[in-house]
């Protein structure tokens, strides 16, 4: 079973100015990697725009028109001082939010194990009515507000490993017990969000790390923070925001993993949805800034990806198995 | 060394030295320092009452990655006042402290220098550098090589 790739050229359209940590040159790292032979397996699937239905179960119709006014016709225009704008910043917007719902659709409907969504601007900053940190609209929280609406799965979970607060997501989500967020992020930094005792209503777990934590941290916060809210949570479906600007090597931020803790972290993940959720899991690109640590990460985390426990295959194929049989059955009677 | 042990922070000090007022902009300070060879330049009121100390390492942290955003702005932080970023009731000596206690001080603290007060007034600035000169000042004879001076 393999692993899904969306992407769409818009998002290397969205053109956030010179020198702009939040470049298409990221994108464009990615991509050339995932284009080399040990990626031959990925499955590159365009993306349709997400539609305004997808939108509106997170943000109110007079903020996402208000986004889309602020588009200028050339040149760029800055939301605030971090989240700026340019002539293809709406369509990309559309593409990297109807990207997650697209993968959420494939995942479900069991067309593979899992996906990568490499998509931009990223989204766990935006809330429901506030552009910021880069982020327009809130994608991952859009996908997983999708798979509830559209699929009706009871519970989704989304996993936040970048190394900044995803305040939008959060709030977004800490509002219904259909949903669980659990987010690591470096403590006192950008977006100031994330402290322990902020927990929704019982389905948010924020695990700040101080600057300098590194592998031996994850570990520990997986095993004794992270792995037992998921499993308590039983989800039908992780989403995982992925950012990569918790390497050692990211410019924005002062915590160390590495390219295996990534692999290590989404390993860990993929073994839980596979007893959980038959190994649904949809990952979407959020930060990281250094180019060849993103590029290394990203690569780690796909490589994973399409290395997905053999429980969560044998469970797709006992899935296809029960399908056809249904079919037939149905043809028979 | 015998000799230093007599000094005292008023032999060796920069009297009245070069101060800001609390609403310098940052940028200012910034080219005070590149135009003089400063760590950092005390800030007073009008009348000379030490406020704060700015120092090259308060203006290092105002570029630190906080939760205002997600990148820092060079000239958002740069229009700031120096109250904004100085450090507050910083540690000052009198004028009549013996200068070996103030480079007791100066090891202790790891700091690069400390304002000098005197009723309640800034009086001068006394800096590693000047600590140095004077050490060298208090020892000078018997630096000199006995030899040279005979004419054989």
């Amino acid at each position: 079973m393999t692993t899904l790739l969306y992407t769409h050229p818009a998002c290397l359209e969205h053109d956030t100015g010179f020198g702009h940590p939040e470049c298409p040159a990221r994108l464009t790292a990615i991509l050339n990697t995932l284009r080399t032979a040990p990626f031959a397996a990925l499955e590159w699937r365009d993306v349709p725009q997400a539609t305004v239905e997808q939108l509106t179960r997170i943000h109110p119709q007079g903020y996402v028109e208000r986004i889309f006014a602020r588009v200028p016709r050339r040149g760029n225009v800055a939301l605030d001082g971090d989240t700026i704008l340019s002539p293809q910043s709406g369509e990309a917007a559309l593409r990297a939010a109807g990207a997650v719902c697209a993968a959420v659709d494939a995942i479900v409907q069991r067309e593979a194990s899992n996906a990568f969504c490499a998509i931009r601007p990223p989204g766990h900053h935006a809330e429901p009515t506030q552009a910021m940190g880069f982020c327009l609209f809130a994608n991952a929280a859009i996908g997983a507000a999708h798979a509830r609406a559209v699929h009706g799965l009871e519970r989704v979970a989304v996993i936040d490993f970048d190394v900044h607060h995803g305040n939008g997501t959060q709030a977004a989500l800490e509002h219904d017990p259909g949903y669980l967020y659990i987010s690591t992020h470096q403590a006192y930094i950008y977006p100031g969000t994330g402290r322990r005792d902020e927990r929704g209503i019982g389905n948010v777990v924020n695990i700040p790390l101080l600057a300098g934590s590194g592998s031996t941290d994850l570990r520990h916060v997986w095993r004794h923070e992270i792995e037992p809210a998921l499993r308590d949570f039983q989800p039908r479906l992780i989403l995982i925001s992925a950012g990569f600007d918790a390497h050692h090597m990211d410019p924005l931020a002062e915590l160390n993993f590495s390219e295996d803790d990534y692999a290590w972290l989404t390993q860990q993940i993929l073994a839980v949805a596979a007893e959980c959720c038959e190994g649904r899991v949809v990952s979407v690109l959020e930060g990281g800034y250094s180019l060849p640590a993103l590029a290394a990460s990203v690569a780690a985390h796909v490589k994973a990806l399409m290395e997905a426990p053999r429980a969560a295959q044998r469970s797709l194929i006992k899935g296809i198995l029960e399908r056809q049989k249904t079919r037939r059955n149905a043809a028979g009677s | 060394m015998y000799e230093f042990l007599k000094y005292e922070v008023r032999d060796a000090m920069t009297a009245d030295p070069i101060a800001i007022g609390p609403d310098t902009r940052l940028r200012e300070v910034e080219e005070l320092f590149e135009s003089h060879d400063f760590n950092g330049v005390p800030v007073v009121d009008d009348r000379r009452h030490l406020l704060g100390i700015l120092t090259k390492f308060d203006l290092l942290k105002a570029f630190s990655l906080d939760a205002h955003a997600l990148v820092p702005h060079y000239d958002t932080i740069m229009e700031q006042p120096a109250a904004a970023v100085m450090t507050r009731d910083p540690v000052s000596v009198e004028p009549r402290l013996p200068l070996s206690r103030l480079l007791q001080k100066l090891v202790e603290m790891r700091t690069k220098s400390l304002p000098v007060v005197e009723n309640d007034r800034l009086v001068g600035i006394i800096a590693r550098e000047d600590v140095l000169k004077a050490l060298r000042r208090a020892t000078i004879q018997h630096e000199i090589p006995i030899h040279e001076d005979s004419p054989s």
